[in-house]
């Protein structure tokens, strides 16, 4: 009992040194929350704001983040999709239709490249009788782009190809050493290598030298045909050929080749 | 049961007569050759030429000889080339045009020939002399159809008519083959087999002209011939064993190899000209040794365990060699780089011998037995593989055995030699286009290891 007694009087001690302590024990706790808080508050607004030093993590996130938004694009591409396969029931009915058209067309440009191949023989089958250096002139008054064209222009088997070279007197001379180098591009020409889908009815034109020892120089694509795989195989033909056998004459010819692709075959 | 007996006999009696159908027709199937089946795009675009028989303008006795070997030579080269669609003789006009002046172009270009391009030309004998002026023409080129012209003045032998031709042809492929180098003045090398020995002997590379080199009374076997035609590296029997031997066509006679004692086989020129690879076993092993075309600076650039032979330079970059090895048990084609790294196998089984590259680089060829080993199917036959792929096709075909294919210095030919019985006394030399067709034989029995020179 003597305990219970004195209990009470120590509890009352011990309870005000208890609460006090207790009391300053919470406020330190709050302050130095409210202290962290503050701190971390003001810190996290450098940490957010300052794009310099974590904008890696950030810049991680947003690409790491955009995995997800791919389900976006198929949808767009499903809506891509959709509108293509509106287009192609378009142009079906314009490909039936025009069908006629592009062959007619396709004829009449080979029929009026070839007349002039008819023609070029009669004006110059009377300079023979000349001596030779009088055809190089009436050529260059003339201006005769029309029969010369015809001279190095080339059909190829499927797609068909043409080549032309700048310069006319070389053209007329030396026809057979043009038609064998048309002949040997139209050997390495590898369609299968082409997608005939993008690069059905486009062209490529590729230009390039020939040095005197039959070796190809300077090759470059002059016109994008805008399938990549057309102009991949027009430059790949040039560049397997290692040479087209010596020039007849002179140091360098200029050849222009322009790969067609009209195939209906795929 | 009855009904099923009935089926059983006609059964049997179908199977006999298939049996009997096939022995009576066996003998007819084996006298037949194999059927070639080919695609080749370029094929109808191959230029069509009308070789004029060339007139004699001479009344020398000899003209008349000189013309028949020089028009019977200019022809073949022409259609061997396999580049031109050739105008069957019996299609030319009747005109035979000797000078520019005399060719009537309409005559040539028109039915039935339609040649695209008419080679003619005058032949003269004068004094001994043999003159032969030779032209092409480009008939769909009115204007100006003349696309060269060439005189040739040479001593009077039927051999220098061959040449001549030779040269004209190879003159004519060089205009009209599109950058591919005429073979006509191309020799072939070649080992004699005879009764006392095999020594080396050269031919024309259509089998003409053939003449021995060597004459040693031993056994000299695998001749190559430098890339500049003037020497001759074998390898010969001697009383320390086989040594590489080297000879100078130039000089017409043997000049200094130094020899390292062991078996020394298979020497290949280095397209530089100044390295000779060979195998030698002066170690003990075979292995692939390079050394100076003197046989100086001699150095090892394999020394795996097993047998290595028959090296050959890539003969484009001079950066690589292919031979053969045995050091995973049966030959194998290998190739490495010149200095003895980067070895890779190429084959896949089999055996296989005797390797040659392409003058492009790009494919080599090698006889191969695919399935090697007693009651094995097939047997020893010439085949092509590109490198870069490992892609490989067969060329010859139940022709016998084939072994020591050489590709020609156009890429166009290989010439190997074929046995067709498998008897080594019976062994010739025979070419084929690279793609297997055209096979013929150059040489009667007793011709083995041909090596076909560079130019």
């Amino acid at each position: 009992m003597a305990s219970a007694r004195s209990n009470p009087e120590r509890m009352d001690d011990g309870f005000a040194g208890g609460m006090t302590g207790a009391v300053v024990l919470h406020v330190a706790l709050i302050g130095a929350l409210v202290l962290v808080a503050l701190y971390s508050q003001s810190h996290r607004k450098d940490w957010g704001e300052d794009t310099s030093t974590v904008g890696a993590i950030q810049a991680s996130l947003v690409s790491a983040i955009p995995l997800p938004p791919k389900a976006p694009p198929v949808e767009k591409a499903v809506l891509a999709s959709e509108d293509e396969s509106k287009v192609p029931e378009a142009t079906p009915k314009e490909k039936a239709a025009p069908p006629p058209k592009p062959t007619d067309v396709l004829i009449k440009a080979r029929t009026s490249e070839k007349p002039p191949l008819k023609t070029a023989p009669t004006p110059t089958e009377a300079p023979p009788k000349h001596p030779q250096p009088t055809p190089p002139t009436p050529k260059a008054a003339a201006g005769d782009a029309a029969p010369q064209l015809p001279q190095s222009a080339v059909q190829m088997k499927n797609g068909a190809g043409t080549l032309t070279i700048q310069s006319k007197t070389f053209g007329t001379r030396y026809a057979y050493y043009l038609r064998i180098v048309a002949n040997k591009v139209q050997n390495n020409y590898f369609e299968q290598d082409i997608d005939g889908h993008s690069a059905l009815n486009k062209s490529a034109v590729v230009v390039f030298d020939i040095l005197r020892d039959g070796s190809v120089a300077n090759l470059k694509l002059e016109n994008a045909s805008g399938s990549s795989s057309l102009d991949g195989a027009a430059m790949h033909t040039i560049q397997r050929i290692d040479s087209f056998g010596a020039l007849p004459e002179g140091d360098r010819i200029t050849i222009e080749y322009k790969f067609d692709y009209h195939s209906g075959r795929s | 049961m009855k009904f099923r007996l009935s089926l059983a006999r006609k059964g049997a009696k179908f199977v006999a007569g298939c049996v009997t159908a096939f022995v009576l027709s066996a003998p007819a199937a084996k006298s037949q050759d194999w059927f070639h089946l080919e695609t080749n795009r370029g094929d109808s675009d191959r230029i069509r030429i009308a070789v004029a028989d060339f007139k004699a303008s001479s009344a020398d006795p000899k003209t008349a000889p000189y013309k028949r070997t020089f028009d019977a030579t200019l022809f073949n080269d022409l259609s061997n080339a396999g580049i031109f669609d050739m105008v069957s003789k019996a299609m030319n006009p009747q005109s035979m045009p000797g000078f520019q002046a005399e060719l009537s172009i309409a005559q040539w270009s028109g039915a039935p020939g339609n040649a695209s391009m008419v080679a003619f030309g005058n032949l003269t004998v004068q004094d001994n002399r043999l003159v032969v002026n030779g032209f092409l023409d480009d008939t769909h080129n009115t204007q100006f159809p003349q696309i060269f012209a060439k005189q040739y003045n040479e001593d009077g032998s039927d051999d220098s008519a061959r040449q001549i031709a030779h040269r004209f042809a190879d003159e004519i492929i060089s205009r009209l083959g599109g950058g591919i180098p005429g073979i006509a003045e191309t020799k072939i090398y070649y080992v004699k087999i005879g009764d006392g020995g095999k020594e080396i002997w050269e031919m024309d590379y259509d089998g003409a002209n053939q003449h021995a080199i060597t004459h040693l009374g031993s056994i000299s076997l695998s001749p190559r011939v430098s890339p500049d035609n003037s020497r001759l590296a074998f390898s010969s029997l001697t009383h320390e064993g086989f040594e590489i031997k080297m000879y100078s066509l130039l000089l017409g006679r043997q000049v200094n190899f130094a020899g390292a004692g062991g078996t020394n086989v298979s020497p290949a020129w280095a397209p530089d000209g100044q390295h000779v690879a060979y195998s030698s076993s002066r170690g003990g092993d075979p292995d692939i040794w390079v050394s100076n075309a003197d046989g100086s600076a001699a150095h090892k650039i394999t020394s795996f365990r097993g047998p290595d032979v028959s090296p050959v330079w890539n003969p484009r970059t001079g950066a690589q060699i292919a031979w053969i090895s045995g050091r995973s048990g049966l030959p194998q084609l290998y190739i490495m780089d010149a200095d003895g790294s980067g070895v890779q196998r190429l084959t896949d089984g089999g055996y296989a011998t005797s390797p040659s590259w392409s003058p492009n680089g790009q494919f080599v060829t090698f006889a191969w037995d695919r399935k090697y080993g007693p009651g094995a199917p097939g047997g020893q036959d010439i085949y092509v593989m590109e490198i870069a792929s490992k892609k490989w096709i067969q060329l010859t075909h139940d022709g016998g055995r084939c072994d020591f294919p050489s590709w020609s210095p156009d890429g166009r030919h290989i010439v190997f030699a074929n046995s067709p019985d498998g008897r080594g006394a019976h062994t010739r030399i025979m070419t084929m286009n690279a793609d297997g067709s055209n096979k013929r034989a150059l040489t009667s029995s007793g011709g083995d290891m041909p090596n076909w020179s560079w130019r």
